[in-house]
């Protein structure tokens, strides 16, 4: 295991995916993402700064998160990606579903606006 | 991976049924049927890792349910056992001869079952990794086509070499009317027996789907969204990811129409040149209302198009960085005037490796356009 799992607010969490996802690590990483959206968790940051490998194992427990997401509004996105991980995100063409920002708090920023004008008068 | 092995109870006696859930319970994960066929639909959802079954009951007997096992390669391989009140000498012989690992008749020492349960899941255990790659070697043969379509003036070739434990990569072609061939490449994201399960399930797909649209389009993208839908609609294979290509090969405009979802992108390798095929959109299963585009592609004299799996491109060089589309690129303009074109292409990137042996999966499809002379010739 080399990810590291922070929680940034009650509905998002920045993940650190380390140098490696791949077949090693993949079904933890699952699990743990699996268990953070039970808990509410709506918006994943991925930071993928020195990350050397991701394979398509680890792509699929994004993909997996994704599809799990979305349909309760939530998002995966990714943050400070690595070339290995640009060449996998350009050759599936999941630039088109994963939103990419060049630092880790530009995405947390990204969900604030996006939540900055909420409804008045509710809860 | 659960600590506690995975027991399948099947017996219409609801008190005998009842005590075997209790007394089994404390050692294993007991699920229970009543009969055969209520035992082949809880198999379905999770395979256990053993089976004790009565043989005389309703719907469906003991002998018809270790049938239907036996004849399904992805429960062949469950441990069986008998617990009957038929305890003459020619249901013993036949039980043992359709393969039960054990035949206890009633009444019977419970403890004795136990340890039996034990052991055999114990034994099993140690023959399950060797029996998993026998049947991904299984899937792995089935997916592949025996023989390539012969066209005068072009020169169809395929080279595959599957790993044990890699992955679903994935080939095909059919005939798709007026001397086109319809040729799909893919992969299924994941690794070892259930990503071969996969693909062998998809490629199902992909057969029924163009055999069913062909006589209505000839569009590969059309061919490709239905195919994502069905993906990711689809129940027993939730969850799963692929990148596939799906080619229109038509040698008599030499020219390939494709469309490409996610996939390696293909190389067109000419006698000086290799470049990318750079349209492609995404990869299956994530989206069910992406779109897919059709791509034409010129086939000029003495060109081939390369298509492959990530195999090649992930394959670790000697300068400890992987290939990549541009190191499998100069290998293809290397290989391309050989008489083994795949051959010479896969031992300069072996050369060039870290690795004596590629680590992953390798498919290959090389897809040649002889010269003009030569094509006359023939």
């Amino acid at each position: 295991m080399s990810f590291t799992i922070q929680k940034t607010s009650s509905s998002a969490v920045v993940i650190r995916v380390g140098k490696a996802l791949d077949f090693r690590n993949a079904a933890e990483f699952k699990a743990a993402c699996q268990e953070h959206a039970r808990q509410g968790v709506r918006y994943f940051v991925l930071d993928f700064s020195g990350t050397g490998i991701l394979d398509s194992t680890g792509l699929g427990v994004i993909f997996s998160l994704y599809r799990q997401l979305t349909p309760g509004g939530g998002q995966v996105v990714f943050a400070s990606v690595s070339r290995p991980v640009q060449v996998v995100v350009q050759l599936t063409r999941t630039y088109k579903v994963f939103r990419q920002f060049p630092t880790v708090d530009a995405a947390i920023q990204a969900q604030h606006a996006a939540q900055a004008p909420r409804p008045t008068g509710t809860a | 991976m659960s600590a506690r092995p995975a027991v399948l109870v099947v017996e219409d006696n609801a008190t005998l049924r009842r005590l075997l859930e209790y007394r089994l319970g404390k050692r294993f994960d007991v699920r229970s049927a009543m009969h055969g066929e209520h035992a082949l639909q809880l198999i379905e959802q999770e395979p256990p890792d053993l089976i004790v079954s009565d043989i005389m009951m309703p719907h469906m007997d003991g002998f018809a349910l270790l049938a239907a096992l036996r004849s399904d390669a992805r429960f062949q391989a469950i441990p069986f056992i008998f617990l009957t009140a038929k305890n003459d000498d020619l249901s013993r012989q036949k039980g043992l001869r359709k393969g039960v690992d054990d035949y206890l008749t009633k009444p019977f020492d419970i403890d004795h079952l136990i340890g039996r349960v034990d052991q055999i899941v114990q034994r099993s255990q140690l023959y399950q990794t060797k029996l998993n790659s026998r049947i991904g070697r299984d899937f792995s043969d089935k997916l592949l086509p025996r023989q390539m379509p012969v066209v005068d003036g072009w020169r169809a070739t395929f080279f595959t070499q599957p790993k044990e434990d890699g992955g679903g990569d994935l080939f095909d072609w059919a005939p798709a009317g007026d001397g086109a061939y319809l040729i799909t490449v893919g992969d299924i994201m994941g690794k070892g027996l259930q990503a071969k399960f996969y693909a062998f399930s998809f490629l199902s797909y992909i057969r029924s789907t163009i055999h069913a649209m062909l006589h209505s389009t000839v569009s590969p993208a059309a061919l490709m969204k239905r195919v994502n839908e069905m993906l990711i609609n689809d129940q027993v294979l939730e969850e799963t990811f692929a990148s596939l290509l799906l080619m229109r090969w038509e040698p008599a405009n030499n020219r390939v129409i494709y469309t490409n979802a996610g996939h390696c992108r293909p190389i067109l390798v000419g006698p000086t040149t290799a470049g990318m095929v750079e349209q492609s959109d995404l990869i299956l299963g994530l989206d069910p209302t992406t779109e897919y585009t059709d791509y034409a592609l010129e086939v000029p004299p003495d060109h081939a198009l390369l298509c492959y799996t990530d195999g090649l491109n992930e394959q670790v060089a000697r300068t400890g960085r992987m290939f990549g589309e541009a190191g499998v690129a100069e290998a293809a303009r290397q290989a391309q005037m050989e008489d083994q074109p795949i051959k010479s292409l896969l031992s300069w990137m072996l050369q060039r490796s870290q690795n004596p042996k590629f680590e992953d999966d390798v498919l290959v499809f090389w897809l040649q356009r002889m010269a003009a002379t030569a094509a006359k010739a023939a």
